[in-house]
């Protein structure tokens, strides 16, 4: 009876303590220590992720697999070498490819000031979609920068700590990205489903609008530089009875396998509120 | 000693969620590896220490995520409180029981997540909630259950190790 008095005890002493913290967070005032425990966290994160990454590509480039497993059965020992070299090589090769097109993004949008950041990790949480970068308050990185790659955008600095930072992407349900059509010039707003369907929803119901429309940016409400890319349309929900229509769109980027995103860092976005 | 290993091992599991276990994905379910660790610990009798673990691991957790820091410390807390109740149990020593903990423990931290999430104002789809990620979690937590559970334990003996009578 004792043991379990105690054992209760500690039990509500703990859940105390957490709320404690919880509210101390909530105030900001444990933010030097969150930067404090994050820093090591975030360089050994990054560590692993490039590793784990090394892996699951060579795990996915089956010819690549085979032909060193072919080489394994006549010279083990050399191809133990040439495996690690091979390794080495392909994730340098990938990552060449990825930054040569990142950069030719970039120069094409002379107007913006990139910074290029790794993607070290996915949130803890399966209920909220946001990743890790590995560029925080010491690279300058500021809440509410926005975040793309080549293809479109990924989404909005969300959380900053000193080397690493939360990216908000636009599959989650509280992101606010203001769009317009490419073709039929309607605005709209994205609101993505935690299903990771993406809507645009509040289009005006005049509009005629047909699969494969691009949905750019509109740059309205200062959030977001406009003319980014965020997806093509892949379906219309239109009810005579409602307001407006929604479409479903595709994201430009794939966003399950991120790996090297840009930053924009001289772009000054005006302050957010969150979906109610 | 307990301290020394299982706070960098906590720290480590967290780091391997995200950076690794994340992208291991049935539907949209993952293993949770701290609540593995927890309730693994909490099974074999040393509840006060897995209550301090579900703190540390969930703190842990937070950081690496956009709910607010304490959060999930208070789940695994409670959650490891409820497994403490499983101590001495007549059916203890069935070796089926650490999966049967495992699976009530994982619905709990989903339900209470989702829960909490509802409260903050987030938006939840709870069929896909449900469908997705709270059954397929659950799942592979059941099946990481046996193994997580004879890990621990073989950890736990060589911090503190069986007394021997001479």
């Amino acid at each position: 009876m004792r043991r379990i008095g105690t054992r209760t005890l500690l039990a509500v002493t703990l859940i105390l303590l957490a709320a404690g913290i919880l509210l101390l967070s909530e105030g900001g005032i444990l933010q030097p220590v969150e930067d404090l425990i994050l820093r090591p966290i975030s360089s050994i994160q990054g560590w692993v992720a490039v590793r784990f990454s090394a892996i699951r590509d060579l795990i996915n480039s089956p010819t690549d697999l085979a032909e060193l497993r072919a080489r394994n059965a006549e010279l083990e020992l050399e191809v133990a070498q040439l495996q690690q070299e091979i390794i080495g090589l392909q994730e340098q090769v990938a990552e060449a490819q990825i930054l040569s097109s990142l950069l030719n993004y970039a120069r094409s949008q002379p107007e913006n000031r990139y910074m290029a950041a790794n993607i070290i990790g996915k949130d803890t949480s399966p209920f909220i979609r946001s990743v890790w970068m590995d560029r925080g308050s010491d690279a300058g990185i500021q809440q509410g920068m926005p975040i793309v790659t080549e293809r479109g955008l990924v989404g909005r600095v969300e959380e900053v700590f000193a080397n690493g930072s939360r990216i908000q992407l636009i599959t989650d349900p509280e992101i606010i990205v203001n769009v317009r059509l490419q073709n039929s010039r309607a605005d709209g707003a994205l609101a993505p489903q935690l299903s990771g369907e993406i809507w645009v929803d509040l289009i005006d119901q005049d509009v005629n609008i047909g699969p494969g429309e691009l949905v750019l940016t509109s740059g309205l409400g200062g959030g977001y530089p406009s003319d980014i890319p965020v997806g093509e349309v892949i379906s219309v929900r239109k009810r005579d009875y409602e307001l407006f229509q929604q479409v479903v769109i595709q994201p430009s980027v794939d966003l399950d396998n991120l790996e090297i995103v840009l930053i924009i860092t001289n772009f000054q976005p005006l302050p957010f509120e969150t979906n109610p | 000693m307990a301290y020394i290993i299982s706070l960098p091992l906590l720290a480590l599991l967290t780091i391997l969620q995200s950076a690794v276990f994340n992208d291991l994905k049935l539907l949209d379910g993952r293993t949770d590896l701290i609540l593995l660790f927890v309730v693994a610990w909490g099974i074999h009798g040393r509840s006060r220490e897995a209550m301090i673990w579900g703190l540390a691991g969930g703190l842990f957790l937070d950081l690496l995520s956009g709910l607010p820091l304490g959060i999930t410390s208070m789940i695994l807390v409670l959650i490891a409180y409820l497994v403490s109740f499983t101590e001495g149990r007549f059916w203890e020593a069935n070796f089926l029981m650490p999966m049967g903990v495992m699976m009530g423990a994982s619905i709990v931290f989903h339900i209470l997540s989702l829960s909490i999430l509802f409260l903050l104002g987030k938006s939840i789809e709870m069929d896909y909630a449900l469908v997705r990620i709270m059954l397929p979690s659950t799942f592979i937590n059941l099946i990481l259950a046996l193994p997580a559970t004879q890990l621990i334990k073989l950890l736990i003996n060589s911090i503190y190790p069986p007394e021997v009578k001479i």
